[in-house]
């Protein structure tokens, strides 16, 4: 049983407090992601659970016990490291083998963990060679085989693909993807990354300045997210996030952006639009809801025309990315690599509002959830 | 000093698992670069469980033990496998020390004797030659039985069968590993005193690799063999 509880957990250096009494309930064999940006509390409170960092305040509890005080190496619990940690004076096996010969395991144990978990991860002709010798991702693959040998109840991933090369990490990801529904186990993730956040968990927890903004799946923290930071990091290119004003003509919504009137969906929920009648108003557009023509399965009713200047266009293969000012905003439209246009142009886009959002300009929560 | 860090934990190229694998010279050249310390304790093993005389072939027997791991690219834990191995082959290396030495010992009495007579007559040059090829047969004989007993656990007598048929089918890569042995000591003699650490550091676990290396082969092929005719013998 490898559930894991924190209350309030907390942690101060000194005067300043980076982790602000964190409340999250992690369920057994669940793939959690801690994400957010450099300086957001996500690696402390890792060290916290792993017992490299001490509680300042709060509780601890792996399963049904406390952990609070008890030693990392108590605790069932095995890191991988950003950096690899690997020892450079030892063989992949010996680094392997090193936590069990610490436990006094016996040798055939040993050999058997270490073989297998060099087999799963594919380095068994690696064994006999140093850190030295090897490149990153097989670096990698070491300090994941030495965390698996352990059996442990939970799994602690500190960044562990930031050092790698893009299509590395596009790799390693489906790897640790398929590791963690093989082994069965708890792992906790943290990374920077948005993209391997949303590709690998089963629930996100997005963090800023040291408190958690909002735990939720992945496409619920992309469709409906709390507040202006969560729907600015969810999502690349990030959502366009424009000024708006909220009025109602006909008993219908609109968002007056600039000289653009766009028509919000009928199946928001009224009360809190109403209340923001009149009120400025902060609206959320992806840029994949830009189109150049109103796609067949989108209901018309809930399209506008939108016009822009192009900026910038930044063709990416599939898809071109144009970077548009509109009324002295900036915003991004994602469209195909059909749509011919240069800087300067004026182009006439179709907005789908299905998905827009909402947010208070002054609280920056979303006023629809 | 980053440059010391840079030395630890630069990345490093990378070992693709379906390089081509080398043979032969290059592939004995790579694991000496790769295993050299590793040598270089395993001989001072050597010398420290030789010191008191008696132990020396057991010590022997524990170092090729070692050097056959190294050429097969096992993990190896080396004071822990030396002592081992050292326990476990005492009495059958005793036994083979006296066995073999003797034999080496006669036949090199019986080379100096016929290589002495031959001088005056041509009579004793068949002798000469024969005790020649008997000795460096029996040489041969002695270095397959010292690694078919730490490859694979087997009656004395099926171990002397069985390197005997090792030495006899392919004892090319055999004596070229001895040419090495030889070559080493030569080396150490003529540059005497430049050499004067050679035997400490390299020589006896260098020399043993080198014949574990070179018998690898042969003595795979003999265990498998005669794995497969005890398996035919099977009801």
């Amino acid at each position: 049983m490898a559930s894991i509880s924190l209350k309030k957990l907390n942690k101060t250096f000194g005067a300043l407090r980076v982790v602000h009494d964190i409340d999250l309930e992690i369920a057994d064999k669940e793939f959690i992601v801690l994400v957010g940006p450099s300086g957001c509390g996500k690696s402390t409170t890792l060290r916290m659970i792993a017992g490299l960092e001490e509680i300042s305040g709060g509780e601890l509890i792996i399963g049904t016990d406390l952990m609070n005080d008890v030693p990392s190496k108590d605790r069932d619990i095995a890191m991988v490291f950003q950096n690899y940690a690997l020892y450079p004076h030892m063989t992949v096996y010996r680094n392997m083998a090193f936590g069990l010969e610490l436990r006094k395991a016996p040798r055939d144990i040993i050999d058997r963990q270490v073989q297998e978990a060099a087999k799963i991860l594919d380095i068994t002709h690696l064994l006999n060679r140093k850190p030295k010798a090897l490149s990153g991702g097989q670096r990698q693959r070491v300090a994941l085989g030495r965390a698996m040998v352990r059996n442990p109840a939970v799994f602690l991933l500190d960044e562990p693909l930031s050092n790698l090369d893009a299509k590395l990490r596009g790799t390693m990801r489906a790897e640790i993807t398929k590791l963690h529904k093989r082994l069965d186990a708890t792992f906790i993730y943290v990374t920077h990354d948005q993209v391997e956040a949303m590709t690998m968990a089963d629930r996100i927890v997005v963090m800023k300045d040291g408190h958690i903004q909002q735990v939720d799946t992945p496409q619920n923290l992309y469709d409906r997210p709390v507040n202006m930071f969560v729907a600015g990091f969810i999502g690349a290119p990030q959502m366009n996030l424009l000024p708006a004003k909220l009025t109602q003509e006909d008993g219908r919504f609109f968002a007056l952006v600039e000289d653009h009137k766009l028509p919000l969906p009928q199946n928001f929920d009224r009360s809190p639009l109403a209340a923001y009648e009149g009120k400025d108003v902060i609206l959320g557009i992806r840029p994949e809801n830009f189109h150049e023509l109103a796609p067949a399965d989108i209901d018309p009713a809930n399209t506008a025309p939108f016009h822009a200047v192009v900026e910038l266009a930044e063709p990416m293969g599939s898809e071109v990315h144009l970077n548009l000012i509109a009324g002295g905003r900036n915003l991004i439209a994602r469209v195909s690599p059909r749509f011919r246009s240069k800087i300067g142009d004026r182009v006439s886009l179709v907005a789908d509002l299905t998905n827009a959002q909402l947010f208070d300009p002054q609280t920056e929560r979303s006023i629809l959830y | 000093m980053q440059w010391l860090e840079a030395f630890w934990t630069k990345e490093g190229k990378g070992i693709p698992k379906d390089a081509p694998k080398k043979t032969g010279l290059p592939l004995f050249a790579e694991i000496v670069a790769r295993e050299w310390w590793e040598l270089v304790k395993l001989n001072l093993l050597f010398l420290l469980f030789s010191l008191p005389l008696v132990t020396l072939p057991a010590a022997l027997f524990a170092t090729a033990t070692i050097s056959r791991m190294m050429a097969k690219d096992r993990p190896v834990y080396l004071l822990r496998d030396f002592l081992e191995a050292l326990r476990a082959h005492a009495l059958r290396a005793t036994l083979w020390a006296l066995v073999a030495g003797a034999t080496v010992i006669i036949g090199g009495g019986a080379i100096s004797a016929y290589a002495e007579a031959a001088k005056t007559s041509l009579f004793y040059a068949a002798p000469l030659a024969l005790s020649l090829v008997v000795t460096l047969f029996a040489t041969l004989w002695a270095a397959c039985f010292v690694m078919v007993s730490v490859t694979e656990v087997r009656s004395f007598w099926e171990t002397l069968k069985l390197s005997a048929l090792a030495a006899l089918l392919r004892p090319l890569p055999l004596l070229a590993a001895l040419v090495f042995v030889a070559t080493l000591w030569i080396a150490h003699i003529l540059f005497y005193p430049v050499s004067v650490f050679m035997p400490a550091v390299m020589n006896f676990s260098l020399g043993m690799f080198a014949v574990a290396f070179g018998a690898q082969g042969v003595v795979a092929q003999v265990l498998a063999r005669s794995g497969e005719e005890s398996t035919t013998q099977e009801p």
